[in-house]
């Protein structure tokens, strides 16, 4: 059993097929369970009416335990799934703010495309105003710097809840279709006792008692197959891996710090370092390092700086995505090959091109480090960029 | 014709929940709808003012790539277009009307569409996604940050719900 998926087509057609193919089962399963319907939806709020609470979390729940429970039997690599970053206290007021809206437009956006394609006016003014919305946050994120820093206020990197509460997955999945389970139930005595709100909107219909059970149980046995078929933990299980890529050359890092790259991140694992390579993360070898690595993509090349080049393993904890490499010679090929001035060992013109052409990259690095030792050089790949590691993700 | 009834909601849950583990095992990541409306917006500010685009900290990344349209999530608003116009008109229910609640005039109730439309805007770029990507797909992930926001959402909605009533009960 190796991890097989997520599969990740790299033919773009096949890319955009499937999304057109699952796009419309999201579009045709809303649709059908009523959240086309923005009187429907309000109901949620007002009590009589919590579909929008079940259908959400069955979908929540039968994707949750299918996804770990894969997982746990190894045909998933979480290390290459694409989990939200966290970014706490944004989140805690987009998502109070989004409620507000939510609940005044009786949509969510979403849920505003169905009631659109359903012939809806009320769900097409709603596009338009999250048109402006999203346009005023863009212009307004760039004019107020406060918004800005709330933009990435609480920032945890890919952090899931089990890893935050210190719990094992798969039970932790198992408790929260438990607890899915007995919201249900509360759900619909809630419903029952605001029944008179309901008027003349049509009441999705109640399942069958054996139904819901049925429901339970398949999801609970998928649960159980996939903790029993758990390969077990390693008790040896290696704390470094080794670094398999070669080591990257001095002056090749410097070019592309000049040329801005955008694919190039550099950590500098060096405790007490007083000068660093422009740009560098400082990030302990111990660390988990999540929130700096979490930014770096499939196409990023990490470089690692270490004292002399020697760096031969990185700890298992680091994410698997990005390629890591060493810098050749740590520190000190930096320091000599970069900061210092090349003399040329012959009088070949083509050595003179490439000596002058040393010195020049020199300049621009010992020049941009006797300005007080500032970082002068455009530091590569923020990682705290909206929705982070892949470029493809980040909307919603 | 007669409009047929919704699914029971579990079912639809299920069948939805069926989709996004689809769409995580497919594409390494969770459904979404923000994402057309920021990659719109996007190319819309690329074309008219690029240096501003690239730089601003939330449209920059989606135009590095050039197209900000040509993207996965973008063609999946499309296809959940697609699906609920199927959808509604498989089940009767495809009709230009406006939801309301019977005490609000349709001016009034589109009014408060247009202003809910624009806060949820807002909120989704700082949020960075919606119900669809923070709080389903986040969710079945078990993201932190994802959860706290759907908490939230729960807590806004249920915190206006009382002086927005008129609208709909």
């Amino acid at each position: 059993m190796t991890d097989i998926f997520p599969l990740v087509f790299a033919n773009e057609e096949i890319r955009l097929l499937t999304a057109i193919v699952l796009g419309f089962g999201f579009g045709f399963a809303l649709e059908r369970g009523g959240f086309g319907n923005a009187r429907k939806l309000a109901g949620q709020f007002y009590l009589h009416d919590m579909t929008v609470f079940k259908v959400m979390f069955t979908a929540i729940l039968v994707a949750m335990v299918g996804l770990y429970t894969l997982v746990g039997v190894g045909w998933v690599d979480m290390a290459r799934m694409w989990v939200n970053p966290t970014f706490m206290w944004a989140q805690i007021v987009g998502g109070f703010l989004l409620g507000i809206g939510f609940i005044m437009s009786g949509l969510c956006p979403g849920t505003s495309v169905v009631s659109a394609a359903s012939g809806r006016w009320d769900g097409l003014v709603t596009i338009v105003g999250i048109f402006v919305g999203t346009g005023v946050f863009a212009v307004a994120v760039d004019l107020f710097p406060a918004l800005e820093s709330l933009y990435s206020a609480g920032s945890m990197g890919a952090s899931v809840l089990p890893a935050v509460l210190g719990l094992p997955t798969l039970p932790f999945v198992l408790v929260v279709v438990l607890v899915a389970g007995m919201a249900f139930i509360g759900a619909e005595a809630v419903e029952d006792t605001f029944r008179a709100r309901r008027g003349e909107v049509e009441h999705t219909p109640r399942p069958v008692p054996l139904m819901k059970f049925g429901l339970a149980g398949a999801l609970g046995l998928v649960l159980v197959a996939g903790l029993g078929l758990a390969p077990a933990p390693r008790a040896d299980a290696p704390s470094h891996r080794a670094l398999e890529a070669a080591p990257v050359a001095p002056m090749t890092v410097a070019e592309r710090i000049i040329a801005g790259d955008p694919d190039l991140m550099i950590i500098d694992v060096r405790a007490d370092a007083g000068e660093r390579v422009p740009g560098a993360y400082p990030v302990a070898l111990d660390s988990t390092a999540l929130p700096v690595l979490a930014g770096a993509g499939e196409t990023t090349d990490v470089v690692i700086v270490d004292a002399d080049g020697s760096l031969e393993a990185i700890p298992t904890s680091w994410p698997d995505r990005p390629r890591y490499r060493v810098l050749e010679g740590g520190w000190a090929g930096w320091d000599g090959q970069v900061l210092t001035a090349a003399t040329p060992t012959s009088a070949r013109a083509d050595e003179l091109e490439r000596v002058r052409y040393q010195n020049g990259v020199s300049a621009f690095f010992s020049g941009a480090e006797t300005q007080a030792g500032q970082v002068a050089a455009p530091p590569p790949m923020i990682p705290s960029g909206g929705g982070g590691a892949k470029p493809k993700r980040g909307g919603c | 014709m007669e409009a047929k009834k919704y699914w029971n909601p579990y079912l639809a849950g299920v069948l939805l929940g069926l989709v996004l583990l689809a769409t995580f095992l497919v594409t390494g990541g969770g459904l979404g709808a923000s994402a057309l409306p920021k990659r719109l917006v996007a190319l819309g500010a690329m074309t008219t003012a690029p240096e501003w685009t690239a730089s601003n900290p939330t449209l920059g990344h989606y135009v590095e790539a050039g197209n900000p349209l040509r993207n996965w999530l973008v063609v999946e608003v499309i296809g959940v277009l697609l699906g609920g116009f199927i959808g509604a008109l498989s089940a009767g229910r495809f009709k230009a009307t406006v939801e309301k609640g019977p005490r609000i005039s349709t001016k009034g109730r589109l009014g408060y569409a247009v202003a809910g439309g624009v806060i949820m805007g807002f909120a989704a770029g700082l949020a960075r996604g919606c119900t669809s990507g923070q709080a389903l797909s986040g969710g079945a992930l078990l993201a932190t940050g994802s959860w706290a926001f759907m908490l939230m959402v729960f807590a806004g909605g249920y915190a206006t719900a009382w002086f927005v009533r008129r609208q709909w009960i």
